[in-house]
């Protein structure tokens, strides 16, 4: 259950987003996907999952269902928040057969109990705030048990409280499943409690890789500059280009 | 050299070829996209990859939503006709005509193509945008990565719906088309009820209905098809999704005229 990125080159007309990008995830470790905005965050996880081939590069992900937190929630906004979690498991044949009806309410409550969201099943997803929407997002993700789960931004917006509760269950699930994971996170916060490992990203490359702990104590001139946010330094925000 | 290239560039003449090979390439990725999906959409229907649920549920939709406009327009547009036309024919002794008239006009063009404009601005507009939508919020890309074929989801109980209740949409307008029409010659040119109805009867053919209800399933199904691959190939924000409806809206145009003329062009010439 890893997740290998081999030579990684992506981009999008004529702007490389990433070029020649490599790393590997352990099985069960979490990774840390760091960098500014518009660096790429996004769109390495979408190779992972599928949702966009490369230019050219490899990317090998182990057996196993792939989940996603997208960054801006992405539920299905015609369907209430039971619907959006039972998603998958109502319209995929292998877990019609497995689960009944009652079954898969369970499943439903039980995650939202995890996020801290309990008796919120037919609320719309326009009638939720932005975090409780993150949440049943991650609800849903979760639902199949998957073996490797992408978080894009899966606390930004959360409050402390709520943050906290998602990021112990990044690391439970981790536990639990043994899931492979990669988090994209601005937030320190989340990376000291969750990841194994960061990867910084700057201008189309890996600028840094190596432990939460070095990242945040020493690192290089680049984690430097994204721990201290200053102004000065290496990188410079991303012009409209 | 520069300089002159710089002005060719900024002339009318480059500008506009430029967004005419633009509009050209839209139009081929469009029609390639609708081939496409088309076969993909046959496919999946002959593995048996309908979902009855979901399928019932468009239905009700398509026909149940869209019934109130599309009566309207058949009926209003009957009434027209007939107000037109019945005074005329009631004066050059045409009486027992006119109800085989309006059976004619409306079992083997009006009912089907105007019920079908009726159904593209409701339905064809509302999966244009519906589909569009979850393109621009991610939301079929949520699909895909819950192994969710989104084809398979959005696309088939669409058109299944569209080639199933397009017909019986087609009968009801129709039926309200000739009690329409009928009303309006009586006001109009006192056409009596008994010679309308006796010459409606002449005027209905079994083959002029059976082709009009397969006519109709092809509406359906290729409104369906277009919104739903207009909306698909939506990108782009809130922009993106209006211009995605538009193009649902005009390739339905265009693809009901063009299957009217082909099924008129092999039953009747
Ligand atoms: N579909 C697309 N078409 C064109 N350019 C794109 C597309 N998707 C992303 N980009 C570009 O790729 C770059 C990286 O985008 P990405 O969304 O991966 O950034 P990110 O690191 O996730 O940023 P953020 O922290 O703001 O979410 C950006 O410059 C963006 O403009
Ligand atoms: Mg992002």
């Amino acid at each position: 259950m890893s997740i290998e990125v081999k030579n990684l080159t992506k981009s999008f007309k004529d702007k490389t987003v990433l070029d020649n990008v490599s790393f590997k995830v352990d099985d069960g470790e979490i990774l840390a996907v760091v960098g500014l905005s518009g660096a790429g965050k996004s769109t390495i996880l979408k190779l992972i999952c599928g949702l966009t081939k490369p230019d050219s590069g490899e990317i090998i992900v182990s057996e196993g269902d792939i989940a996603m937190v997208f960054q801006y929630s992405a539920l299905f906004d015609s369907l209430n928040v039971y619907e959006n979690i039972a998603f998958a498991l109502k319209e995929r044949k292998e877990f019609k057969k497995k689960y009944s009806e009652d079954q898969i309410k369970e499943i439903v409550a039980k995650n939202l109990k995890t996020v801290g969201l309990e008796g919120i099943e037919n609320k719309m997803p326009h009638e939720l705030s932005g975090g409780m929407q993150k949440r049943v997002s991650f609800a849903r993700a979760i639902v199949t048990n998957p073996s490797t789960i992408l978080y894009d931004e899966a606390t930004a917006g959360l409050d402390p409280v709520s943050s906290t509760i998602i990021e112990d269950y990044i690391v439970r699930l981790r536990n639990e499943l043994n899931a492979t994971s990669i988090i994209v996170t601005h937030q320190l916060s989340t990376i000291k409690r969750c990841a194994d490992k960061v990867i910084m990203l700057y201008n189309e490359k890996i600028v840094y890789q190596g432990t939460p702990q070095d990242m945040i104590e020493g690192g290089n001139e680049y984690t430097r500059q994204f721990v201290t946010a200053s102004i000065e330094g290496p990188m410079k925000a991303a012009s409209s280009d | 050299m520069t300089s002159f290239a710089k002005l060719f560039k900024q002339s009318a003449t480059y500008n506009l070829g430029k967004l005419l090979a633009l509009q050209l390439e839209d139009f081929f990725e469009t029609l390639g996209e609708i081939g496409i999906r088309f076969w993909h959409v046959l496919r999946l229907i002959a593995r048996g990859k309908l979902n009855w649920r979901h399928i019932i549920e468009q239905c009700s939709r398509f026909a149940v939503d869209s019934l109130p406009i599309t009566l309207s327009i058949v009926g209003m547009t009957c009434i027209i006709i007939a107000m037109q036309v019945a005074p005329e024919m009631v004066k050059q002794g045409g009486e027992k005509y006119v109800g085989a008239l309006m059976a004619i006009t409306i079992t083997r063009e009006l009912g089907a193509i105007m019920s079908g404009f009726a159904i593209i601005s409701m339905i064809g507009s509302a999966y244009a945008s519906e589909v569009a939508t979850m393109r621009v919020t991610e939301q079929i890309d949520a699909l895909k990565v819950l192994k969710v074929d989104p084809i398979e989801y959005l696309f088939v109980p669409r058109v299944v719906a569209g080639f199933i209740m397009m017909p019986v949409v087609v009968i009801f307008s129709s039926t309200i088309g000739l009690i329409c029409g009928g009303v309006a010659s009586f006001l109009s040119a006192h056409v009596s009820k008994l010679n309308y109805i006796s010459s409606v009867w002449q005027g209905l053919f079994i083959k002029d209905i059976n082709v009009a209800l397969l006519k109709s399933s092809f509406f359906g199904a290729a409104i369906a098809l277009i919104s739903c691959v207009c909306g698909y190939l939506a990108y782009g924000g809130a922009k993106g999704v209006g211009l995605a409806t538009t193009k649902a809206v005009v390739w339905s145009f265009v693809a009901i005229a063009i299957i009217d003329y082909i099924i008129a062009a092999i039953f009747f010439f």
